[in-house]
């Protein structure tokens, strides 16, 4: 009995230390937080959202709605608020759609024909590495295992292009693959570049 | 359109004054005429499909053109659009939903409506969010049960801790506050002990406050609380009271005065791998009595006992294969005053569950193994469940279930069952 109170005590103290530190550091409400981080939240993605349920796909929500969702997952899984922001920054990528500008002058280069700044293996380690490892193996179930030439790297650089800029599911899959892997600043050419390097993992 | 009408109108208008005043002459003038309205009547001609041409082209420039009022339109388009994208209050719904079939070894086969639990969230900026949780569910007579399973309003102190008020469901363990969604879980049907009224409790009205840190490599997760607390049921079986079950389902008023406090700490070593621990402690009084035979003396002056919990979970994923386990025990202490006056028990249960999905197809497979026991053996259960589901998506399943239940003689418990459902998460 005397115990229990004693830990009721202990407890409430407790309590008022975590408001307390809850009080002083308000790293969120006064606006100084660290914004999202798209690579960062891809690994809290890989690491999270399959922890409890089976991992939903990237694209099936408007972004409002994973922002609600987000939030609604910090206080089920005990995320910090930063891979909050991590997450959403990631989700909300994957939901820009590759989708054509509505009036195209065609005189003037698009963003995509541009060369690639980016070397295949620069864009692999910022966008790719999350979901299909340092080694190509993949991380996530559904993902291919690209140190193998079998697979989808049997398919012609064409096709893969396409599947990595329009996205990718097959069937069966439990989980899609999104478009330029979320990550809409991607060029034509930084995809052409790091399809080239997925095949160095077969090497 | 209106273009080409008047052109041909000018074009006629002057063809017949050029033909009017040369009618009256002689033969040859009429033929040079005729000669001449046939050469302008190809003209015309000629000039007619130029312009239908035209009209072709001027009706692709259109198609492809958006003329200024339609910009204007559209630009108020975007802005409306960027204007609800970043309001101070979001609006969300999500939920499930489940259906299915249920056929029992001494009972007839039926369909059941599972649940339809939709769930709103109201979020004021990231500092807010309102949660909130309705289950309807049809009962066995066909009258509709509407329950709120949680309600909600999290602040979001920081980005370690928010602070939780209202009624929330119970943090302890795993499978009541994760799993119980039936598309999350893998089987048609909660572990012995882990659905309402059994070893692990369900919810509790009261302040929580949550949230995860890293932990040097490690991540770590928390969770504390203090409620209302559970509440007891005690039997009156025609001669005697004896402990029936906890009510640890939210309770809007804390009647026997006395709160409850727990919680539960999560260790994440590596993604994959979580390990928790779980533990409440407070008092629970007697409150309901389930009368089995004879009338049930009145409830007075009950004395609140010792309620305690403790649980341990663990889950460890590999690609598509899944490991789980939990186990939980809610222990209550004997009352020696009071008109219910009994012996304590303890209600406990564990499960292991392993789950893989094949890789490149939709099919997974689920195997779970559970031991519940509880103070009376009637209800007491081993449970191997043996599952086939089918993944339409990740959040729409069709699962076939097969419970081999082994329990006392007779009793419910002992009936093997095969469960059929479909689940939706929304
Ligand atoms: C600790 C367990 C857990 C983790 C980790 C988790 N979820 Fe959930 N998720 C749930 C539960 C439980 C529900 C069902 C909510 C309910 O019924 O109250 C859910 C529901 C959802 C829903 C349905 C919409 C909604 O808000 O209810 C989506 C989408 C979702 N989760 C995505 C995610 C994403 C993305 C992540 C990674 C950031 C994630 N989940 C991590 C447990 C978890
Ligand atoms: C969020 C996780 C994620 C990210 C980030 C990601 N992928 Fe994928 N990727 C997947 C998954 C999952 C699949 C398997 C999809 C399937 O088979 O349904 C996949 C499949 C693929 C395939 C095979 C397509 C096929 O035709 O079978 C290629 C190629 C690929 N990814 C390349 C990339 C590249 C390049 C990047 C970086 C620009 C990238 N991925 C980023 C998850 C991801």
């Amino acid at each position: 009995m005397k115990t229990i109170n004693n830990s009721s005590k202990a407890l409430l103290a407790t309590m008022l230390t975590v408001l307390a530190m809850a009080f002083s550091t308000t790293t969120q409400a006064d606006g100084h937080a660290k914004p999202g981080d798209f690579t960062r939240g891809a690994n809290v993605w890989r690491d999270n959202c399959g922890r409890c349920h089976n991992i939903r796909d990237a694209r099936e929500l408007r972004d409002d709605q994973w922002y609600s969702t987000a939030f609604h997952m910090r206080m089920r899984g005990g995320l910090t608020g930063q891979e909050t922001r991590d997450v959403i920054a990631f989700l909300t990528s994957s939901n820009k759609p590759a989708r054509k500008p509505i009036i195209t002058d065609a005189k003037a280069p698009t963003a995509s024909s541009k060369a690639s700044k980016l070397s295949g293996k620069a864009v692999y380690n910022q966008t790719c590495i999350a979901c299909h490892g340092a080694d190509g193996k993949g991380t996530l179930p559904g993902a291919p295992d690209f140190s193998s030439a079998k697979g989808p790297l049997s398919q012609t650089d064409d096709i893969l292009v396409k599947h990595v800029t329009d996205g990718f599911q097959s069937p069966g899959s439990p989980m899609a693959m999104p478009a330029k892997g979320g990550n809409t600043a991607l060029t034509d050419a930084d995809i052409r570049a790091v399809v080239k390097y997925l095949r160095s993992f077969s090497k | 359109m209106n273009h080409s009408k008047k052109f041909i109108r000018h074009v006629l208008a002057i063809a017949i004054s050029i033909a009017l005043p040369t009618v009256a002459s002689a033969d040859a003038a009429y033929d040079a005429l005729k000669q001449q309205v046939e050469m302008m009547q190809k003209q015309l001609a000629e000039m007619q499909k130029a312009l239908e041409k035209q009209q072709v082209k001027v009706k692709e420039v259109e198609a492809n053109t958006i003329s200024r009022a339609e910009a204007k339109e559209l630009e108020h388009h975007v802005n409306a659009a960027s204007e609800w994208k970043d309001p101070n209050t979001l609006i969300h719904m999500s939920g499930y939903a489940d259906i299915g079939y249920t056929d029992a070894q001494d009972e007839d086969g039926s369909f059941v409506v599972g649940a339809f639990a939709p769930i709103f969230h109201f979020q004021y900026k990231d500092m807010f969010m309102l949660e909130s949780e309705l289950e309807f569910e049809v009962e066995d007579d066909g009258e509709t049960k509407v329950a709120l399973e949680y309600l909600t309003i999290d602040w979001f102190v920081n980005d370690y801790v928010a602070l939780v008020g209202g009624k929330f469901l119970s943090p302890l363990g795993q499978f009541r506050q994760n799993l119980h969604p039936s598309w999350i879980n893998k089987l048609a049907s909660a572990p012995p002990g882990f659905g309402h009224d059994g070893a692990a409790p369900v919810s509790e009205a009261g302040l929580q406050a949550r949230g995860g840190f890293p932990l040097g490599n490690m991540r770590a997760n928390y969770a504390v609380y203090i409620g209302n607390g559970p509440e007891l049921v005690t039997e009156w079986n025609g001669t005697d009271f004896e402990l029936d079950g906890i009510d640890a389902e939210g309770k809007g008023a804390d009647r026997d005065g006395k709160k409850a406090w727990g919680g539960r700490f999560g260790l994440i070593p590596f993604a994959g791998l979580e390990f928790g621990i779980s533990a409440a402690t407070g008092k629970a009084t007697v409150t309901s009595i389930e009368v089995t035979a004879g009338t049930a003396p009145a409830l007075a002056n009950e004395q609140a006992r010792d309620y305690d919990v403790f649980g341990i979970d663990a889950a460890w994923q590999y690609k598509s294969f899944a490991l789980r386990s939990e186990y939980v025990k809610s222990k209550i202490g004997r009352a020696t005053t009071g008109a219910s006056a009994s012996d304590g028990g303890q209600w406990k249960s564990w499960y292991t569950q392993a789950s893989y999905l094949f890789p490149t197809t939709k099919f997974e497979g689920v195997t779970r193994y559970t031991d519940f026991d509880s103070p009376q053996d009637a209800r007491d259960q081993k449970q191997w469940a043996f599952g086939l589901n089918y993944l339409f998506a990740s959040n729409v399943i069709g699962k076939i279930t097969y419970e081999l239940n082994d329990g006392q003689k007779g009793a419910i418990a002992d009936d093997n069952r095969w469960l059929v459902q479909m689940a939706y998460g929304f």
